[in-house]
């Protein structure tokens, strides 16, 4: 692991101990009271989710265009993250909602295009364990989908009729709820950033292995 | 035109701008409306009157939701970590392999 990498998880292991009571000073919001402080976690992961999709969408074009491992590496551990992030958002957003809306679940196109985003890594993943070879391609053409989603998710509650916060909420925001916003968003990038170089090291590992396996056979 | 005729079109008038539709015209539309609209509300109750599925209180969910967060991030990196040992130990196993075999 880099120099880096201690310092930093120490850094992100303090802030995440400092988040919880950043998010327990954040006022109440006027309509959704207590339920409103699920946005600390919901929209950080969200973000997440959005960019690990763009890394592995990018990583996997390269991939396809220079055929060289470690974007392929690079795009398999962020298609991983992807379906974490998004497993959080699809999960911490419903529980939002249920007391905010009424409902757990609305096909509305803000949360139909999310979970298409996620199905799409949960594709990836499965094509990469069990696709067999030439599943590193097929899998890098479909993280170009994903990667393309990204953009439909986030404008889509500006263009179609929903139920859910547009994206004018978050400039909006008084300095006692965003504060505490973007604290949370950078401790999740920071977590990120550790949890991709860990993933990438992973997957660095799995080829030096496979040279070593090659090694002995011959 | 009689008094009597531009009597009737004032009263017609004056209901039609005031939004009283007591005519049929338009009726199918207005069932809707009344539809839609929510019963109107008999008593107050308070909510802790109210049975247990209704009362949602938003700490469970808050709750919630920061548990499956932390547990999601927390099996997720001890997933990372446990398959990074596994294949060090591997590496170093192969490694030992080649070294007493000399092709290292």
């Amino acid at each position: 692991m880099p120099k880096w990498f201690v310092p930093a998880t120490v850094v992100c292991a303090a802030m995440f101990a400092v988040s919880p009571v950043l998010i327990a000073n954040a006022p109440y919001e006027s309509t959704m009271g207590l339920v409103q402080k699920i946005f600390y976690v919901h929209l950080p992961s969200a973000w997440v989710f959005l960019l690990a999709a763009i890394v592995c969408g990018v990583a996997s074009g390269r991939f396809l265009a220079q055929n060289d491992p470690r974007h392929d590496r690079l795009a398999w551990a962020a298609a991983e993250l992807v379906v974490v992030f998004g497993l959080i958002t699809l999960v911490t957003g419903p529980l939002w909602a249920r007391k905010a809306w009424g409902v757990w679940w609305q096909w509305d196109v803000r949360l139909t295009s999310s979970l298409m985003g996620w199905m799409v890594s949960v594709a990836y993943l499965l094509l990469r364990q069990f696709g067999g070879p030439g599943s590193d391609k097929l899998a890098a053409g479909l993280a170009l989908f994903g990667m393309a989603n990204v953009p439909f998710i986030y404008i889509s509650v500006n263009y179609w009729r929903t139920i859910h916060p547009t994206t004018s909420v978050v400039p909006t925001l008084p300095t006692s709820f965003g504060l505490p916003l973007w604290f949370s968003a950078v401790t999740f990038l920071l977590l990120f950033i550790l949890l991709l170089k860990m993933r990438v090291r992973l997957q660095e590992q799995r080829a030096q292995l496979d040279a070593l396996y090659l090694s002995v056979d011959t | 035109m009689t008094i009597r005729g531009l009597t009737t079109v004032l009263i017609l008038w004056v209901l039609g701008t005031s939004g009283q539709q007591w005519w049929p015209l338009g009726g199918a539309a207005e069932t809707t409306l009344l539809a839609q609209q929510p019963a109107p509300v008999e008593e107050f109750v308070p909510i802790d009157q109210l049975p247990p599925q209704d009362q949602l209180p938003a700490a469970p969910l808050l709750v919630s939701a920061y548990s499956f967060a932390a547990l999601a991030l927390f099996a997720y990196v001890v997933s990372v970590a446990r398959r990074l040992g596994g294949v060090q130990r591997d590496i170093e196993r192969l490694q030992d392999e080649l070294r007493r075999s000399g092709r290292a």
